[in-house]
Formats: C-alpha cells, structure tokens, sequence
C-alpha cells in the first residue's frame, strides 16, 4: 500500500494542530494578588480615583444627534415608553441591552469594539469600574435634577462627590407572604416556621441568603471577612433544608401572587411588581411584605453611570437628567416597579396614588429607612470567596 | 491513486472543522479557566493559555471536595437520578418504540410524529405547564384525589426527588425511543420466523433474538438520553429549586453564572467531562464488540 495520509490520521494531525495554535497566543503572566479597588462604606467613603486619559465632556455641548443611544441595564429595568419618548424627542433611536449579574454586564462594557452611553450599575462595582477605566468622570453642569436625589445620595459613601454616578433606585430586601395564609407576621422567623414547609424560599443570592440568616439571629455584620462568622451563617441557613424543604428563587414577584410560595425572601420591588401578577379572582390585599423597623434590614441603591467608551456622552447626561425627573421617575417606577430614590418618592404620596395598596406600604423606601438599614458592600476577594463556599456547601444540600 | 486518497481524507475535513471549532478549541478554553488566575481588579477569571503556567489549585479542591466534600453526595446523587430516569425511560420507551417498529403498520409515521409533538412546543412552556398541572391544588392532585389513588395532595413541587426524575424523563425520553425504534425496525424479521420455525414460543424469540440484536440501539438510546440529562439543570431548578435535589449541572451553574469562582466551575466542568469520557467509552467499546459479533 502507497503511503498515504488515512483519515484517521488527518483527523488527528488537524486536531492536533488546532491545540497547538490555541496554545500559541500570546501568553500572560499572572498580576500580583493584591487587590487594588477601595472598599468603600458608610462610614469610610471612597473617592474613587480620577485618570488623566479618562476625561469628562466639557461645557455647555450640544447633545448629539441621529444614530442609536445605547443602554446596558438589568431586563425590564427602565421603561420602553420613557426611553422611547427621550429618543423621539432627541431624534435617536435607543437600544437596550440587557445582563443577568454584575459580571455580565462588566464582561460586555470590556468586551472590544463594543460602546454603551449609560449604564446602570450597583455601588459594589462602581470602584472596580471606575479604576479600571470603564467609565467616565460625570459632568455636573449637565445634571441639574440631581438635587431631587435623596441627600444621602447626592453624594453617596461608595462615590464621594458623585464623581462617576447618579443615584438611581432603591429597594430593600424583606420578606414578602401570602397575607391570607400567614397567620401572624413575625418577622424573619416567617422563614423558620414549619408551618409554611415547601411554600418557602429564599433569594438565590450568597451575600442575601447568608446576611438574612445573620440578621434573624442578631448579627448585623452582612460585610464580615472572618471565616467563623460566614460558616455560622451557613450552618444556620443550612436548618432550613430539613425545618423548611427550603428553595431558591428569584420570582417572588410571581411565586407569592400565584400561590407557590407563602413566605419568599425577597425584593421590595418584587411585592411592588406582584400587583401585576395576580390570577384572576385573586385579590390585591392577598398581598404582604415585612420589613424591620430596627436597624435589621438590608437596603440597597443602584446607580446611573457613562462609560468611558461612549459616543453620545452628552445625550447619555441629558437621559441620566431625565430620569431623576420627579415625573419621569414615576413614570419609569409605575414600569420597573423598583422605586427612584427621589425625596419625592414617599410611602404616603404612593398609596394614595395608587401605586401599592396600604398593605404594601413597607416597600416603599425612604432616606430614614435607608439611613438606618444595613448594606451589602464589596468586600475583598478572598472573603467573596468564603461567603461562596458557603452558599455552595448550602445549595448542595450539605 | 495516491491522490484519490488525499481527496477522500480531505472529505473529513469539515467534520475536523466544526469539531476542533465547536468542541476543542471550547474544551480547552474551559480547561485554560479552569487553571488559570484571577483578575485583582474585576475579580473575574482570566484563562491561561499557556500550559507552563497552569495552575491545578483550583482543580484539585474540586476533586477534594467530590471524593470527600460537600460534593460527592451531590455527583452520587446525579449519576442515582439519572439511572432511575433511565430506568423509566426503558419500562416506558421499549414497548412503545417495540409496538411502533413491528404493530404499528401504516400509522407508525404519524404515531412518531406523535412522540415528538410536543417538540413543536417550547421547552420552557412545556415545563411552566407542567408547574401548574403540578401545583398542590393543580389538576394532577385534584385527579390523583378524586380517584382516592392519595389521601392528600401531593407536594410535587416542595423540592421532590419523584418530581426531578420524572421530569428528566419527560424531557428526554424521545431520544430513546427513536434511536430505539430505528434499531428495532432494522431487525430482519426472517430472524425471528426462523426462530418460531426453530420452535420458539414469542417471549422466547423475543428473549433469544429481537432483545439481543436491539442491544446496541438500547446503548445508543442510553448514551444519547443520559449525557443531556447529566448536564441538565434547568429542568431541575424549574420543578425542585431546593438544595436537597441538586445535581452536579447546577452547581456547574451556580459557580459559573454567579459569583467569582469560575475557575472552580470549569474545574467541575472538567471532571464531569472526564466522567462521561469514561461512559462514552465503555459504550464504544461495547457496541464494537456488539457490531462484531453481529458479523
């Protein structure tokens, strides 16, 4: 027989030289571990650093025309009707596009050859965003409506001066239920009582879950870096998988309304947006949402933001003005269900227009609430990664 | 002749392609997560190309934590669900894909086209109707009590192993019964007159020739219907959610889509990889040794 190349052969020849030039691209030295992002809190704000290469628009500009206005925000997180109408009247389209984490959408605004005008981040990741240059410094000129902003935010801990962000929405994390099932509300301890075995869930968040099992039984060190403490959490949330065949979720919005679940941690918008989900017959007053009136509770904020790469920096200013519009933020609210943080914004003005019932009062949030409240903060990477050792050791049923 | 050679070897050249496209060059992107390093400033991982410099840090605690951790009860619990499923799928999928090949005549087309109906619809429409059949005062209780077969409803939904495997069935079980059927169908049925001339009785002949010569259909059917269901964990977080039934897709999931540990992730990726290379090649090997027999 000829010598000849069999198929068997090629086939290997070619694979192989498909390893090797995936092996030959330029290889990468691993950086030193030492993390270089500030870790901000209330009670120490961070600056965060501002680059020479990393300008703000200048002055007085006129807000670019025609083409496409490009947004990176969470699903269903801003409304069509109020971006549609800042576009027509601006002459551009608007694209939204969307992310499920954090990470994702740190993933898209690194990815080459792509460029967002805003957006919409959470203050754990502005610090690592704004010292790797993924956004720019924010002109203030052009941000007038920033004084309807709750005051603790106009110049918030995680971004002193409000150098790279605005103040978006607010919510807090609770406990919604089925206000015709639970007989007496009684606070975290919903989550532990037998009674609502299987009906129970939990948000499928580490730093959620664990701070919620933290804070039912007294701690409010949600930020801890200490391996004891994050392991206790874990042990405590891990009572729930024989006490309460416990779940994990992120639909509370449609699990409480539908009757799935009778306690569900969860988001104050998720209760909000459970008006809108209730089967036929269902009343509005099935509805409940707890949160505590003590310094137990966990608030958080997310943010508005211009990444370094835009191409309509100016119009990305003048929308981040429109939404801190009182009426525009309850326009867009009366859509995502997550409320601004705008002074405007009070429980009392939200039931009496109609927003919530009065049973659902509680999810709306105000600076005193937020004031008094707890947040999740960035912490550093090794203690991430205990906090999800643990919520791992949980969801595999350890 | 040397280069009518060539020309037929060139022949596997898109299959090499979409091969080292669609499979190597991913396998080894998750194996270069799986053993690289993280960024200090995104906190996110970045592969390592180049093998020098691979780390096995990460891999190693996976292996730890599967031969000895909070992850081997999860990886038993996998391979049990999956057996059973399996289990289901041969006592429901034989007889039908057995009544299709040989009784069903001229309606065995549109009793195939039946099988794969529900195919025209949506995965995931199909699981939200299963959730709300399947609700505690969904029709299926409401049935299950009317006919007394349960005294109270059952809690389906509230994390239920029964609940998983079945769904892991329904979800797959038309993958076994077509490969199945098609091997069925092939069986030359002179064989089994022969048999029944032979003086065999039907359960015999079934025993001795039409059960034998279906085998490597039942491997195909098998390692078709099992390697979905091993990196499945949609169905599973849809019907269950609770930690008491996670296989070892969801908590690929969970390392993978949240949190910063991606390298432990692709390390699991890569030993639940290794695991079913093991599988594939018991079932290569085996249905050689069925084709040669068959010769």
């Amino acid at each position: 027989m000829p010598p000849s190349i069999d198929r068997r052969k090629f086939l290997l020849v070619s694979a192989l030289a498909g390893v090797t030039a995936a092996c030959g691209s330029d290889p990468t030295r691993r950086p030193s571990a030492a993390s270089a992002v500030p870790l901000s809190r209330t009670d120490s704000p961070a600056a965060l650093p501002l680059h020479d290469d990393v300008p703000m628009i200048a002055n007085g500009l006129s807000p670019e025309s025609g083409g496409t206005l490009k947004l990176l925000n969470y699903a269903e997180y801003i409304s069509p009707d109020v971006v549609k109408k800042f576009g027509k009247e601006h002459g551009v389209e608007v694209e939204i596009t969307t992310f499920t984490t954090m990470d994702e959408a740190i993933a898209k605004l690194r990815t080459a050859g792509t460029s967002f005008d805003v957006w919409f981040p959470t203050p754990d990741v502005i610090a690592k965003a704004a010292v790797g240059k993924l956004v720019q410094p924010l002109n203030k000129t052009y941000l007038g409506n920033l004084g309807n902003a709750w005051p603790q935010l106009q110049n918030p801990f995680y971004d002193e001066g409000s150098r790279y962000t605005v103040p978006y929405n607010a919510y807090t994390t609770g406990i919604g239920y089925r206000a015709d099932k639970v007989k007496e509300v009684t606070g975290y301890d919903l989550l532990w009582n037998p009674a609502y075995n299987g009906k129970a869930y939990l948000i499928d968040d580490a730093r959620e879950a664990l701070a919620l099992a933290m804070l039912k039984n007294g701690s409010i060190e949600i930020n801890t870096e200490e391996p004891g403490k994050i392991t206790k959490a874990g042990a405590w949330l891990t009572e729930l998988v024989d006490l309460m065949n416990i779940k994990v979720g992120v639909t509370a919005y449609q699990y409480i309304p539908e009757g799935q679940a009778t306690v569900h941690h969860c988001w104050s918008g998720d209760m909000v947006n459970a008006q809108s989900y209730l089967p036929k017959g269902v009343e509005a007053d099935v509805l409940g949402y707890w949160y505590p009136d003590d310094n137990t509770g966990v608030v958080g904020t997310d943010a508005m933001a211009v990444p370094r790469g835009a191409t309509k920096p100016v119009l990305a200013h003048l929308l981040i003005n429109h939404l801190l519009d009182n009426a525009v933020a309850q326009e867009n609210f009366s859509y995502t269900g997550y409320q601004p943080a705008l002074t405007a914004i009070t429980p009392e003005k939200m039931v009496t227009d109609e927003f919530v019932t009065e049973q659902l009062k509680s999810t709306i949030v105000t600076p005193e609430v937020y004031a008094r409240s707890q947040q999740i903060f960035q912490i550093s990477p090794a203690a991430e990664a205990l906090w999800n050792d643990s919520w791992a050791q949980f969801k595999a049923g350890q | 002749m040397r280069r009518r050679t060539g020309f037929w070897a060139a022949l596997a050249a898109p299959g090499t392609l979409w091969i080292v496209a669609l499979f190597a060059v991913p396998f080894y992107a998750v194996a270069a997560v799986a053993f690289g390093y993280t960024d200090p400033v995104f906190n996110s991982p970045v592969p390592e190309w180049d093998p020098r410099y691979w780390d096995l840090t990460a891999f190693g605690e996976i292996l730890d934590r599967s031969l000895t951790g909070d992850l081997r009860p999860v990886f038993l619990r996998t391979f049990l669900y999956v057996l059973l499923a399996l289990a289901v799928c041969l006592l429901v999928g034989y007889p039908v894909a057995y009544y299709l090949a040989r009784h069903a005549g001229r309606r065995r087309g549109l009793l195939l086209a039946l099988i794969l109906a529900p195919w025209w619809v949506n995965y995931i429409t199909r699981m939200l109707a299963w959730l709300n059949l399947l609700q505690d005062d969904g029709y299926v209780n409401d049935l299950l009590l009317l006919t007394r077969l349960v005294d109270e409803p059952v809690r389906w939904l509230s994390g239920n192993p029964v609940t998983v495997v079945l769904a892991l069935v329904y979800g797959y079980i038309p993958f076994f019964i077509v490969p199945l059927f098609s091997a069925l169908d092939r069986i030359d049925e002179r064989l089994l007159e022969a048999a029944r001339d032979l003086g065999c009785s039907g359960r015999r002949a079934f025993w001795h020739v039409t059960l034998p010569l279906s085998r490597p259909g039942l491997m195909t059917a098998g390692a078709i219907t099992a390697l979905p269901m091993f990196g499945d964990y949609y169905t599973n977080s849809l019907v269950s959610g609770s930690p008491t039934t996670t296989m070892i897709a969801n908590q690929i999931e969970f390392y993978l889509l949240g949190g910063t540990r991606k390298e432990l992730g692709a390390s699991l990726v890569l030993l639940l990889s290794a695991l079913l290379m093991v599988l594939m090649a018991y079932y290569l090997v085996s249905s050689r040794r069925a084709e040669e027999a068959g010769a």
